[in-house]
């Protein structure tokens, strides 16, 4: 068991080689906010790359910025803040979920986790902000993938393979993202007391419907009380809509024309709650593991309703369910997502359950050999992470 | 460029061969010259070669056949579209077997409920817009070539458009595809869910140009129509102050849906060709679109008035009603036929650069085109910064093509220097492949070599394309590639 710290990149590619040649893998760790995410691995050394830290280059007039990988979030959102700029996958604070402390994650842990929050709905996820990277692969060579401009096709896309690929493919240490304008204001409406077959159905329309919504969540009876929200009855469908003033204004309308009949209420502390929802909070201060289901946004209800899980919410417009059930609902929970064409993950259960079922969904036959030869394309030697994602990836 | 020498020993087993594929499809091999003339490259107009034999498959199974039987050959196959690639994507070999994706041409569901079409990929790019339109739903990547582009070739190249500017290109709108891998078996990556599971291969498998599988189905994300659309118009005395209203719009925050640029020669080839109301006189002229609600377009349009006024625009107008509008962008889209008419031959060049760097790359543009003696105009996606500069030449004057490629590769080194790429949405095929080294080291190149290698061990897909190196797929093997210079300098390439 041993524990390296890397100052900079070329101790990186020393850290590697050394790794290399005595065949001795590494859990690579930034700031330890999500180790408790992934397939259980046994391994013995830990690579900490957290001084792998600081904004390169922030372009704001090209809405792109250039990062060291281990750079925290906080600070680069902060950044952004100054500008009326975002992130527009909205990374989701997990680490509380994982006992670590809030705010600590890096960019680096957001791209390979996919911490994507509820504003990927309209923005897309982390691997459509990630323009181009540097890392050092298996081979202990630095080599960097795509480019610092937003439209690209030169050679293979490899920044879309990095992202979530949970530290398998090699060590990040540089990243190009692009940012988005943030609206001057947004507004967050609350439909209450609405069932799951209607809260999504509602959602749903709202999705399809041209006014861009930034958040659409539907969070039941069972996990309503961390976020407040007051009364909702059965349930209640969030919907958020962005904006400068005066088209936030005709938003709002647009949307209370599209829902007529149902009282539409705004939420004075939208930002916070969505906030929430991306970090998973109904299950703050709860034991017992998570699931995550990804799923076609139309099958969500019978998915819910399938599951029955006591404690759950969703997020985009359905397309994501957070359920509260045991590691051992697997081959029920599989069943479900595969039958929908979707996929289950277990987000959090211990490290035995992490050992023991499988953390994401197995791919076939064919899938996953082609997964073990894209691995072993970065990392012949599986000394990244090896088993984080899959049994020898 | 030289072609490559086919293999001798597959030209040898030409008979066999075709009977083979005979035995595979009943109808659509073709194998006579005349028949193969039709697909012996594409829109790289420079380059032509016939393929050993042509395949029409009409099933994913028949795709899976035809490849099983390819790589159990060891013979080369180049998948195929409409053959409207611009970097000669799909330019066959005489050694292979074109596989022509186009009578797979199924919408196989539209899902308005999860906002998806899932089709076959010989379907045009126009027929999904049209397919879901009068839902009020769109398909956001539109290249300009999309009455004819197919779905599968649009993957293979992350084809943009107009509207990508807002919308992104075709990896951001797409869901899923089902890859038909060397071998022939078939994968499904990604879905109708937004957040696939494992390792992201469809990242990887967009803009892979044909060189990682046959796609057989894709599942393509649609849009809900903007309630309003406005489109504007600024005219400039002066290229280089068209590209600061361009750089200081996006520094405003605003994200057009379009914003595109056309300059001189530009204007008056497409006014003479279809006559769309542009200001003769004008040194470029922006096109810009807005969409969303009223008030936001209402907003977008003031602000970006004073923003193109204050960077020189000498006149500024919006669209009156939708025929002008439609009008407006059908001299756009007419740009490429327009100046058709004009040169005998054109190269099209397709960098990106900073937005920033606009002014100061269409300056040094006009300089580089003086100095080769070469005619160019400027059309382009100028809200991303991807320029695609339109290179006028004649094939049959001597020495021209080389002028002209020499010409165009000055203005992709020069877009690599300002920190931009050599391709923002044609791909590099044959026509950039030897450029790729501007870009990327022995190392980075060595890694995507190594990326081709875990999906075709045997490298039969579209062999030759993209990659400036022979490729050995052995687990640590990398070529040099220096200064352009490439290994095996005495084998003939393309
Ligand atoms: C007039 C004109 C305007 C254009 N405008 C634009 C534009 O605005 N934006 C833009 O991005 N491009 C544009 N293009 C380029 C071109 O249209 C696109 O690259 C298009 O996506 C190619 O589609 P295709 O069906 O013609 O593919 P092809 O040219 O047949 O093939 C292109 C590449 O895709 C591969 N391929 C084709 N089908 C498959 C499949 N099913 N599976 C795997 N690989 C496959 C081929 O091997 C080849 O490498 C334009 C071209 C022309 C001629």
């Amino acid at each position: 068991m041993a524990h390296f710290a890397i100052a900079d990149e070329t101790q990186l590619v020393e850290a590697v080689r050394a790794a290399r040649e005595a065949r001795a893998p590494f859990e690579i760790v930034g700031r330890g906010t999500k180790r408790a995410y992934g397939r259980a691995t046994s391994i013995a050394n830990t690579l900490d790359v957290s001084a792998l830290s600081g904004i390169l280059a922030y372009e704001h007039d090209e809405l792109v910025i250039t990062a060291r990988a281990a750079t925290p979030l906080s600070e680069i959102e902060a950044l952004l803040n100054q500008r009326q700029q975002r992130l527009g996958f909205d990374p989701a604070d997990w680490g509380p979920l994982f006992g670590e402390r809030a705010n600590a994650g890096t960019i680096g842990g957001a791209l390979s986790a996919n911490t994507d929050g509820p504003a990927r709905l309209r923005f897309g996820a982390a691997r459509d902000h990630l323009l181009g990277y540097r890392a050092v692969n298996g081979l202990g060579e630095v080599y960097k993938a795509g480019g610092r401009v937003v439209k690209n096709v030169t050679g293979f896309d490899l920044s879309k393979l990095m992202c979530g690929a949970m530290g398998t493919l090699g060590v990040l240490t540089e990243v190009t993202l692009r940012v988005y304008p943030r609206a001057p204001e947004s507004a967050t409406l609350i439909v209450r007391d609405v069932g799951t077959e209607d809260g999504f159905a509602l959602l749903r329309r709202v999705w399809s419907s041209p006014f861009e919504p930034t958040g659409l969540a539907y969070i039941p009876d069972c996990a309503a009380k961390p976020f407040a929200l007051g009364d909702c009855g059965q349930g209640a469908a969030l919907m958020r809509v962005e904006g400068a003033a005066e088209p936030l204004k005709e938003k709002i309308a647009a949307l209370r024309t599209l829902l007529k009949g149902r009282a539409l209420d705004r939420v004075d502390n939208g930002e916070a709650i969505l906030a929430q929802i991306g970090a998973g909070a109904a299950f703050l201060g709860r034991d017992g593991d998570i699931w995550r289901l990804s799923v076609p946004q139309a099958s969500a209800a019978s998915c819910v309703e399938r599951a029955n899980a006591p404690i759950w919410f969703a997020d985009w417009a359905g397309g994501l369910l957070w359920l509260g059930l045991p590691a051992t609902s697997a081959t029920a929970l599989r069943a479900i997502g595969a039958r929908a064409g979707g996929h289950a993950t277990l987000f959090r259960a211990s490290a035995e359950s992490r050992a023991s079922v499988p953390v994401f969904q197995s791919e076939s036959a064919a899938h996953a050999t082609l997964t073990k030869s894209v691995k072993a394309a970065f990392d012949p030697l599986a000394l990244f992470n090896p088993g984080r994602m899959f049994e020898g990836v | 460029m030289l072609f490559a020498p086919p293999d001798p020993d597959i030209l040898a087993r030409r008979g066999k061969i075709l009977a083979g594929l005979r035995g595979i499809l009943s109808d659509g091999v073709v194998s006579e010259p005349a028949g193969l003339a039709a697909f012996d490259g594409d829109a790289l107009t420079a380059y032509r070669q016939a393929p050993l034999a042509c395949v029409l498959p009409r099933t994913r199974d028949e795709v899976s056949a035809l490849l099983r039987f390819a790589s159990a050959e060891g013979i080369p196959v180049i998948p195929r579209g409409a053959g409207t690639s611009l970097s000669g994507g799909a330019l066959p070999r005489a050694d292979a077997i074109l596989i022509g994706l186009g009578r797979m041409n199924r919408i196989v569901e539209i899902d308005l409920e999860n906002r998806c079409v899932v089709a076959e990929p010989g379907v045009t790019n126009l027929a999904i817009g049209r397919a879901v339109e009068k839902d009020g739903f769109y398909y956001a990547p539109d290249p300009s070539s999309q009455i004819a582009c197919t779905v599968g070739g649009n993957v293979a190249e992350n084809s943009g458009g107009i509207h990508c500017l807002k919308y992104g290109i075709t990896t951001n709108n797409l869901l899923g595809v089902e890859l038909a891998l060397p071998g022939g078996e078939r994968v499904q990556l990604g879905g109708k869910t937004m957040q696939p599971g494992g390792l992201d291969l469809l990242g990887v498998v967009a803009g892979s140009e044909g060189l990682l599988g046959i796609v057989v189905e894709a599942t393509l994300r649609i849009l809900p129509k903007p309630p309003v659309t406005r489109t504007v118009m600024a005219a400039f005395r002066d290229v280089p102050c068209a590209g600061l209203c361009v750089a200081n719009v996006i520094a405003a925050g605003i994200i057009p849906a379009a914003m595109e640029f056309m300059d001189r020669r530009c204007i008056d080839a497409v006014e003479d060709y279809c006559r769309p109301g542009y200001p003769r006189g004008a040194e470029g002229i922006l096109l810009i679109e807005l969409d969303g609600v009223e008030a936001e377009v209402t907003d977008a349009v003031a602000q970006i008035e004073d923003i193109a006024r204050a960077a020189g625009a000498y006149e500024f107008r919006a669209a009156a009603d939708e025929a002008e509008r439609a009008r407006l962008w059908a001299g756009r889209k007419a740009a490429f036929p327009a100046m058709g008419r004009l040169a005998p031959d054109m190269l099209c060049m397709d960098g990106t650069i900073p937005r920033g760097k606009l002014p100061e790359v269409l300056a040094r543009m006009a300089e580089l085109s003086e100095r080769h003696g070469l005619g160019f105009c400027n059309v382009f996606h100028a809200g991303d910064g991807n320029l695609h500069p339109l290179i006028i030449f004649d094939v049959m004057k001597p020495g021209e093509l080389a002028r002209a490629e020499e010409f165009g590769a000055e203005i992709l080194k020069l877009c690599v220097d300002v920190g931009g790429v050599l391709t923002g949405e044609h791909g590099v095929g044959v026509e950039k492949r030897d450029l790729m080294p501007l870009m990327f080291s022995d190392t980075d190149l060595a890694q995507q070599g190594r990326v081709k290698c875990a999906f075709d061990s045997a490298s039969l897909l579209n062999p030759g394309k993209v990659f400036p190196m022979l490729s050995a797929c052995v687990e640590q093997g990398h070529m040099h590639v220096t200064g352009g210079r490439v290994p095996y300098p005495n084998l003939p390439r393309f």
